[in-house]
């Protein structure tokens, strides 16, 4: 689990001084979004996943990357630079940061109304948060512009 | 992810987000977060467990017909447990030969460890090395490659290894050691026990005697003697933290945090 009483001393408090640091972004107006059973729901990840043939990421990346909705993860790695998780899980099951298939079965029961065609990765780690802006304003319009409804954001 | 959610809204899109850090959520105040109890690099819970995922996801996906204002709801549920270092051992020993080359003795792992892997990657379909830009079969190289630098020191050259190198140095050391411990956890996940290894476990038996690990440390201690704030940045995307007695990973001055949620 993560709470932060569990990870070492140092990283710990350098999760902490890090949250103290933090500050909110000038929220947009509260969305009232349609029902999940007609929404349409695109992943953003921040595990700094790309395709084998994509530019990597480097430390404190602020641009991002497509993942086509029917990407194979055999084409798949994590240029991430943190080590303070591993990649095992991911390695096993794809889908325990990038749940994909889940989101299908959903739209296959009828949970939710359909699965984008088109997600998006970011590197995580990001100290400055008003560095994502421009691209996270621009992910958030291609969103919209494939009439995406929602976006899971999972984090690493 | 917090803050990224509220640059997507601004188009319109309406955001769920999970939350693994909850006291950072706190800070930057996404309009939905689903704070879960899981361990970091386990975002949904548990591996191959499509009912325990989903779950979450109904968790996470519920908050936006229920939260009318920034929110942020606690998972109830812990994930399965996977094996603490006290309760799991790797299946495979390597005879510990001190006379012989880092190098060396680094080749000599991966070559015992690959059958395992290419078992795991028959039966996966798929694998998760490469990032540094080296082929799936590239092992041996990469693994020349990572004891060439612990041996020589050289943080300023690309390994000579007939690899198109996907970073520059010394960030590729960074990555170097990603694609083997990659290798490595395809090798046990053959074997599997009762539980998969957590993240201490793995890291717990990389750095007691693998040659991987010793690679690893003799790297960053080259990368200490370097001083550079760069080369102590690198140092602590190498090593987590506490396996490494020669400095912190948060001691970096540089911009760009060597750790942290995502």
């Amino acid at each position: 689990m993560v709470r932060l009483s569990d990870l070492h001393e140092a990283e710990a408090t350098h999760m902490r001084a890090r949250a103290k640091a933090m500050q909110p972004v000038d929220a947009a107006p509260w969305i009232t979004p349609k029902a999940l059973v007609n929404a349409k729901i695109a992943i953003v990840s921040t595990a700094g996943l790309h395709r084998r043939s994509d530019t990597p990421f480097n430390p404190g990346a602020v641009d991002y990357r497509l993942l086509p909705g029917d990407v194979d993860f055999a084409d798949v790695v994590v240029s991430h630079i943190s080590t303070n998780f591993d990649r095992s899980a991911f390695q096993q099951d794809p889908n325990i940061w990038f749940p994909l298939d889940r989101l299908r079965e959903m739209a296959a029961d009828g949970e939710i109304g359909g699965v984008s065609n088109w997600h998006y990765s970011f590197m995580g780690a990001q100290p400055n948060h008003q560095a994502l802006a421009a691209a996270g304003e621009e992910v958030g319009r291609l969103l919209a512009n494939d009439e995406v409804d929602v976006a899971l954001m999972v984090p690493v | 992810m917090g803050a990224l959610a509220n640059f997507i809204e601004r188009a319109g899109v309406a955001t769920a987000s999970i939350s693994l850090i909850r006291e950072q959520s706190e800070a930057v105040r996404p309009p939905r977060a689903l704070w879960v109890p899981f361990a970091l690099g386990r975002p949904l819970g548990s591996a191959a467990d499509p009912q325990f995922q989903k779950q979450v996801l109904r968790a996470a996906l519920g908050m936006l017909s229920t939260a009318t204002e920034p929110t942020i709801e606690d998972y109830p549920v812990e994930a399965p447990a996977e094996a603490q270092p006290s309760e799991w051992a790797c299946p495979v020993s390597f005879a510990v030969a001190q006379d012989t080359s880092i190098t060396a003795r680094l080749v000599a792992e991966v070559t015992r460890l690959a059958p395992w892997s290419s078992e795991t990657r028959a039966a996966r379909g798929r694998t998760l090395f490469g990032v540094t830009g080296a082929g799936p079969e590239q092992i041996q190289e990469v693994a020349r490659a990572f004891g060439g630098i612990a041996e020589s020191g050289n943080l300023t050259d690309l390994p000579a290894e007939s690899v198109d190198w996907a970073f520059a140095m010394p960030l590729l050391v960074r990555h170097l050691a990603d694609d083997l411990r990659t290798f490595y956890h395809e090798a046990i996940a053959a074997q599997p026990g009762p539980a998969a290894p957590n993240h201490d476990a793995l890291n717990d038996w990389i750095f007691s005697g693998t040659a991987l690990g010793d690679a690893s440390l003799a790297i960053a201690a080259h990368l200490t003697k370097d001083n550079s704030s760069y080369a102590l940045l690198v140092r602590g995307l190498l090593i987590p933290e506490g396996y490494y007695k020669g400095g912190s990973a948060f001691e970096s001055a540089t911009g760009a945090t060597p750790q942290g949620d995502s």
